[in-house]
């Protein structure tokens, strides 16, 4: 017969359909692993940025720094800055515990990576202090 | 190939009653009488197409049961109008050696033979004959003719019917809804699979956008090792912070003095003087309060406290 057998056509149909069925399921399982590495993709970069922007903002970590050590409580502490690539170092030799309370106060209040420091008790009322702060 | 499609295709004759034929190739079947019902009538309507969906009722009380296509064709002011079951068709065609897929195309003796003047034998019993502009079949002995049909002859009409093979199982109309249905649901589940594509694609470039605006390392690998390593440093300086302030607040009597404090890899080191056997108990009871783990040692008065960060 010349004209096509309607239920060939219907198997044809189903095998298409069939087909389809299968390609949209791996398509939406796709779809729905590509959201969630989308969505951890969203978190990790914004936990990552905010990080970065604590502890690798060389920057702003030395503006801050400056900025504490500008204060009255601390201009007479005769503090010293050592400045390098990846770290500031800041020291004193003796500094009366007002502005050593005031130091630590700032910086442990602060967002810093504080890589190293010492505190040595020289009197009473003096002490040594030592402080590497990276970014 | 172009020979293929001029090729003449051979015309029968399918009577109940014809010899077998032996068929290899594609033939024209001209159905005699005997395999159609056929009516002449004058309706009030134009066209062929309008004619159709009435013929059911037209037919209705001379049919025996069964399950009946229809055709109709115009000639002057009339309409022909054809019941046949592609059934009973099929079953003679096959019964006479004629496999379904050879045949061609199919034409009602009614439409072919409509001008003939005399009686036309078809075989030694029966002959085709017209009486009130319908092509009827006859004994042959009641015409008294000797002229057979010459089936070479006869060049066909445009009216021909094609005979659907499952018909008698499933309805047509069933069928070509399912077709309907099925070619919907392809549709859709088409169009969804393609907006489920376009998602993943729109989700993919933002991510790569994510990984454009903030700098992001190539790897998903290195990023999450990158978070690792910040979220070390930030854990530890926070621990740093906390261990500190608990070691500021610990109560010291006026002998005791905090000598040194300090931080140095992961380490965070402590030392007191003036401590002695029985109040070392009460400079660590803070520590061991708060669950923090340390080793201590007691020198000379000096005690000395390492935390680990």
């Amino acid at each position: 017969m010349k004209t096509i057998n309607p239920l060939h056509l219907i198997v044809l149909l189903l095998i298409i359909l069939l087909f389809l069925f299968i390609q949209l399921s791996g398509a939406k399982d796709e779809l729905l692993q590509t959201q969630e590495t989308y969505k951890e993709t969203l978190t990790l970069t914004a936990d990552l940025k905010g990080l970065n922007e604590i502890y690798s903002d060389q920057k702003g970590v030395r503006k801050a720094i400056e900025m504490i050590l500008k204060q009255h409580a601390l201009k007479t502490a005769n503090i010293e800055q050592s400045i390098g690539n990846s770290s500031m170092i800041i020291s004193s030799e003796s500094m009366d515990k007002t502005a050593l309370n005031s130091l630590m106060s700032k910086i442990l209040n602060g967002s810093y990576n504080v890589h190293k420091f010492t505190i040595k008790r020289l009197s009473d009322t003096k002490a040594n202090f030592t402080m590497e702060i990276k970014w | 190939m172009f020979l293929k499609f001029n090729q003449k295709i051979n015309t029968i004759f399918l009577d109940t009653d014809s010899k077998d034929f032996f068929i290899t190739e594609k033939v024209n079947v001209i159905l005699s009488p005997s395999l159609y019902w056929v009516k002449k009538v004058s309706l009030p309507v134009k066209y062929a197409r309008e004619v159709k969906p009435l013929i059911p009722s037209l037919f209705e009380d001379i049919l025996p049961e069964g399950n009946y296509n229809y055709f109709t064709y115009k000639k002057e002011d009339h309409f022909f109008i054809f019941a046949y079951e592609d059934k009973v068709i099929l079953d003679t065609l096959k019964e006479k050696g004629i496999a379904a897929q050879h045949v061609n195309n199919v034409y009602f003796a009614q439409s072919e033979f409509d001008s003939i003047s005399n009686p036309l034998k078809i075989n030694e019993d029966k002959s085709i004959y017209i009486k009130d502009d319908l092509v009827i079949l006859l004994p042959s002995a009641w015409m008294q003719t000797e002229e057979e049909l010459d089936i070479e002859t006869v060049s066909l009409s445009k009216y021909f019917i094609r005979l659907n093979q499952f018909g008698h199982i499933v309805e047509s109309k069933s069928l070509y809804t399912l077709m309907i249905i099925l070619a919907l649901i392809i549709s859709i589940v088409s169009v969804e699979y393609f907006i489920v594509n376009d998602k993943i694609t729109k989700t993919q470039s933002l991510r790569d956008e994510l990984f454009v605006r903030n700098n992001l390392k190539s790897t998903m690998i290195q990023n999450r090792s990158m978070l690792k390593e910040y979220s070390t440093l930030h854990k530890r300086q926070m621990l740093f912070r906390e261990y500190t302030s608990y070691i500021l607040s610990i109560s010291l009597t006026p002998k005791q003095s905090l000598s040194e404090l300090g931080l140095k890899g992961n380490k965070l080191l402590v030392s007191f003087t003036g401590v002695s056997k029985d109040s070392e108990a009460d400079i660590l009871k803070i520590l061991k309060s708060k669950g923090i783990k340390y080793t201590s040692n007691l020198k000379e008065n000096t005690l000395e406290i390492e935390i680990s960060l």
